[in-house]
């Protein structure tokens, strides 16, 4: 889609002085050289959600062309989803997951960018190069616990201890509530060297019971006096010091935060219903990406220019019962699809009534793909590349990213025999490009993408998601 | 200033005198020996509860008490650990009796199918126990261990619903708490919930299921990375971790544990898909084996070895790999005693756990007696860079619920830990509900594991949790009509109201809740709020006096993590 070009806010904002202009919209800090600043035209956020368990993406996004057949013969009778029942992506030969079928729209307003084949990757990797030693490999392959951490942490020969949006963060001005948001609970991928990020419950509010900041009497002032007293651990960075720290700190912007999340205001909740239907969605993404939705809302209050969120789904470790017996689209996966894509569906409709459609880009993340060949239980074992989709009006028209792989089981894509494809994409030519989209300066790119050189020499480069 | 005050110990039911030293702080609380009811004015043989014994307590209890300090105090450090090694009594065979056909609920009237599905379909009754177990039961060493174990070997109730499942599975780590790994790692892979839960039941040799054989060695035995003795990483030349194992190995340890089902129930026929029996390990069901040869892990079992052969070696092989040890002891040490023990620390465990001093490896007593009496462990309050551990939500609640000498049937626990993020029993995946590698954030390196849990909702629900049982009668109390042989939760507030002076009281909660570690700042402002309360009621202005003060340190970072 098409974004407002720097000469567009220039013209808008002819007659002014260039100083408050770009103050205004925020240039003066794109510059590095003003506070954040908050306003719609310069805003960005960037919201990552991450599909736990290893989501089979083999069946979110199937060719429709000469290439079917050879997912069919993969797959197999018990996975292979039949071709007439997928939806259609029109302009290309691929299909969505029926399930899917609530991102429609995003596509055809060319906003929805499918990324093929994406992994953990240390160097670009042939299979030759697979097999010649393991010196070649991410390490820890097939593994949950360590297939996240490099997604996260993007350090895949060594020990991750933080993430690519805690990174992302240091590089950013300071604001006084967090503007690295997590509605899907902590994670790695939070973690940076500067300061703590704001973790939100996906339901209820904040509220620190028998609490009274006006209280009078005797009892509860010395009380809360006391408490004071004993907030404090320290101030070593130590597991006591740090613990005192964040306990504090939460407690002042839980106040903050309550207000956003459950003042009746919000012009965001309307959108969060299924497309069919009409109720309310009530999934956990839903429900984390409303709350998304309503901190994009309030970004003025809150002080953001920048907004980094990490939410979840989890569920799709799908080693038994993928699919039902009787019907390659119903199932485990089947609804867990289904949830994800009407809460996507209802965010991008959330910011598209925002006015921030161009504004707000969101990227799945997973553990690894699974395994193409199906086990012995209707369901798929560990694996590693895997496709991704990225939604939101920035992202350039119609367009699909990177390579769908030679699906032959035991080919030359395959680690072995039961459809483990070798990644043609790196996480970092997938996500980099929307860190820089984001605002993260080229200069900070190497320390928000450890390995960034390698995936920035030719002929390797990020993919071009934007224009 | 020296207070006689009377309390009643909830072990024994005798009466003993306690001698409190108060004010000035330092020092420690002494306390005579027990005396056998109803022996009357015996002279009393003060004990020493110091910092120490607390710190033990906290390790090897879910909570301190000052009936429990006395103990350790009296008997002495090991022996009170020998004794606890040998304590018996919370058992959950009363619930793994409950093995029912998964439609038994949805036979039912449609009115009864909540409560059914509850008791008969859920961890739930399994937690309710465990709560009541943990808040009163005397082998409080064995289910601390049990829970550790339970976060290491998990299955959970987010994907695989049985009552008899969850409390069979519970039992074996109970029964085996003090026992071999061995025995118990064998134990769990047969376990049928276990199971269910991985998809080791009804693996077949035509498409074998990875996901056992995977995580029985990456979680339940040997980890990701090769390890030293002392738990640092192996490495290779270019500085990356070397693994123990490859796709290779997990895909053969699927094939040579292929061939295996649930039992069933009584009566039903060996392919009843209702009929499961979760309570009994599974059974073999040969035609699904593969009987070909299987290399793993340095392993060969030759083609045509029986089931139980291929079984064995698969279990030999994880339990005898060199990284095993480590892994498992340093786990149990961050579960029991701190997030980041010394390589060192370490090292010594692992040794016991390779061998116990008489040739047998896996031995968790002797490795519980390690972990417990190890210099790391042992002393006052430690202030060292890399002490620590941020107590877990289950042990917050359990540590403050003990305190206020709560009577339980568990049910109001349950209806708190959700909001903490920590269901016993229902973690959100096999891998728990917290990496033993989370880093702390800003901690330069550290690790925090129970730190992966905070979060502004979650903080707000232990400080709400703490400021709600002492200042509401919070409706989760009643006894809930629905469960049988309910008895709700009532806290005892005797010995605190025994203890009518201030700086008595502000001793107290220093030496239960803070081993000692309240600032001089802290005291202040405690005896503030605590003097601040008044009652014409001796009795009732001490309770008050003490919920007051039981809330505010409840709140404080030098409760919540525990050093």
């Amino acid at each position: 889609m098409r974004t407002p070009s720097r000469r567009d806010l220039l013209r808008l904002s002819a007659g002014t002085g260039a100083a408050a202009l770009f103050g205004q919209l925020g240039l003066i800090d794109a510059l590095g050289v003003g506070p954040a600043r908050a306003d719609a035209s310069s805003f960005r956020a960037m919201v990552g959600v991450f599909l736990f368990g290893g989501a089979d993406n083999w069946n979110m996004i199937v060719p429709t062309d000469t290439r079917y057949a050879a997912y069919a013969a993969g797959r197999g009778a018990t996975l292979a989803l039949p071709q007439a029942s997928l939806t259609p992506l029109p302009g290309v030969p691929f299909g969505l997951h029926p399930s899917l079928a609530p991102l429609t729209t995003a596509w055809n307003e060319g906003a929805l960018a499918p990324v093929f084949n994406v992994g953990t990757l240390s160097q670009p990797l042939t299979k030759a190069q697979y097999q010649a030693s393991s010196a070649n490999r991410p390490l820890a392959l097939f593994s949950h616990a360590d297939q996240q951490n490099e997604w996260q942490g993007l350090r895949m020969r060594g020990v991750n201890r933080d993430g690519f949006m805690g990174r992302t963060n240091d590089r950013e001005a300071a604001t006084t509530v967090p503007d690295l948001i997590s509605l899907g609970g902590n994670s790695l991928i939070l973690i940076g060297a500067r300061s703590s990020p704001l973790i939100l419950p996906s339901n209820g509010g904040l509220l620190r019971n028998g609490f009274n900041a006006t209280a009078t009497d005797a009892p509860t002032t010395t009380r809360q006096s006391a408490l004071t007293a004993f907030a404090d651990g320290g101030t070593a960075p130590t597991v006591t010091g740090i613990t005192a720290t964040s306990l504090t700190g939460n407690y002042g912007l839980a106040v903050t935060a309550n207000a956003v999340l459950t003042g009746t205001t919000s012009i965001v909740d309307q959108y969060f219903k299924n497309t069919v239907t009409g109720v309310a969605l009530t999934s956990d993404i839903s429900k984390q990406l409303l709350r998304v939705a309503r901190m994009i809302e309030a970004r003025s209050t809150l002080g953001h220019s920048r907004q980094t969120f990490f939410a979840s789904q989890g569920g799709y470790d799908t080693h038994a019962n993928q699919v039902d017996a009787a019907s390659t689209t119903t199932g485990t996966q089947a609804n867990l699809f289904n949830d994800l894509a009407q809460a996507l569906a209802a965010f991008y409709a959330a910011m598209k009534a925002l006015s921030l459609g161009d504004n707000v880009t969101l990227f799945t993340m997973s553990d690894f793909g699974r395994t193409f060949r199906v086990n012995a239980n209707a369901g798929t074992d560990h694996a590693w590349g895997n496709n991704h989709l990225v939604l939101g009006g920035a992202v350039k028209n119609q367009a699909l990213f990177g390579a769908y792989p030679d699906t032959t089981l035991g080919g030359v894509q395959d680690t072995d025999t039961n459809g483990r494809w070798i990644p043609t994409t790196a996480i970092e030519e997938y996500i980099a490009p929307i860190a820089a989209w984001y605002g993260v300066a080229a200069a900070d790119l190497p320390y928000v993408f450890p390995n960034y050189a390698t995936w920035t020499t030719a002929p390797r480069g990020l993919l071009g998601l934007f224009g | 200033m020296v207070h006689q005050t009377i309390l009643r110990t909830g072990i024994a039911g005798t009466l003993l005198t306690l001698a409190a030293c108060s004010g000035g702080g330092g020092g420690s609380t002494t306390t005579p020996t027990p005396t056998p009811t109803p022996t009357p004015t015996p002279t009393p043989t003060p004990v020493v509860v110091t910092g120490d014994v607390i710190r033990l307590a906290k390790q090897a209890s879910f909570g301190p008490t000052m009936t429990l300090a006395t103990r350790i105090a009296t008997v002495g450090t090991t022996a009170w650990i020998d004794e606890q090694l040998a304590a018996t009594g919370s058992s959950y065979a009363d619930l793994a009796s409950r093995a029912v056909a998964r439609n038994f609920c949805t036979l039912m009237a449609s009115a009864m199918q909540a409560v059914c599905n509850r008791d008969y379909m859920s961890s739930f009754p399994v937690a309710y126990a465990f709560y009541a177990h943990a808040a009163t039961g005397n082998d409080q060493l064995r289910q601390r261990v049990a829970f550790a174990l339970s976060q290491i070997l998990v299955a959970s109730d987010f994907e695989v619903h049985s009552t008899a499942g969850t409390a069979t599975l519970n039992q074996l780590f109970l029964d085996n708490a003090f026992g071999n790994y061995r025995t118990l790692l064998r134990a769990v892979t047969l376990n049928a919930y276990m199971g269910a839960y991985l998809n080791l039941a009804d693996s077949t040799k035509s498409a074998p299921n990875e996901n056992y054989a995977r995580e029985l060695m990456q979680l339940f035995s040997t980890g990701v990375d090769a390890l030293n003795a002392d738990g640092s990483v192996r490495t290779d030349a270019s500085g990356a971790a070397l693994p123990v194992f490859t796709a290779a190995d997990v895909h053969d340890i699927a094939r040579a544990l292929t061939g295996w089902t649930y039992a069933r129930l009584a009566g039903a026929a060996a392919n009843d898909g209702n009929a499961l029996d979760y309570s009994q390990p599974m059974v073999t069901i040969a035609g699904n084996y593969d009987t070909g040869v299987k290399t793993f892990l340095g392993t060969t079992v030759a083609a045509g070895a029986s089931q139980t052969t291929s079984l064995d070696a698969v279990i030999d092989a994880v339990f005898n790999n060199a990284s095993t040890a480590p892994y498992v002891s340093k786990f149990l040490i961050q579960q029991l005693v701190l997030s980041n023990p010394s390589p060192a620390y370490v090292g010594r465990v692992s040794a016991v756990f390779a061998n116990d001093g008489a040739g047998v490896r896996g031995n968790l007593r002797a490795v519980i007696r390690a972990i417990l009496i190890d210099a790391e462990a042992r002393g006052d309050a430690k202030a060292g860079a890399s002490d620590g551990k941020l107590k877990e939500p289950v042990l917050y609640m359990l540590s403050l619920a003990r305190l206020m000498a709560v009577t339980t049937d568990g049910y109001a626990f349950v209806t708190r830990d959700a909001a903490m993020q920590q269901s016993p029993f229902r973690a959100p995946s096999v891998f728990n509900f917290y990496p033993p590698d989370y880093p702390l954030p800003l901690g330069g390196g550290l690790l925090s594991p129970a730190t992966k849990l905070m979060t502004a909702s979650t903080i707000l629900a232990r400080h709400n949790f703490a400021y709600d049982w002492n200042f509401t009668t919070p409706s989760e109390w009643a006894v809930q009509a629905s469960i049988t042989g309910a008895t709700g939760t009532t806290p005892n507030w005797t010995e605190w109201e025994a203890i009518t002076d201030a700086n008595a009281l502000a001793d107290r909660i220093d030496l239960l809740m803070l081993n000692r570690t309240m600032t001089a700042a802290q005291r202040t402002a405690l005896l503030a709020a605590i003097n601040a309360v008044t009652n014409a009621d001796p009795a009732m202005q001490a309770r008050k006096r003490a919920q007051t003060a039981l809330y505010v340190v409840a709140t404080a970072p030098l409760f919540q993590v525990d050093r």
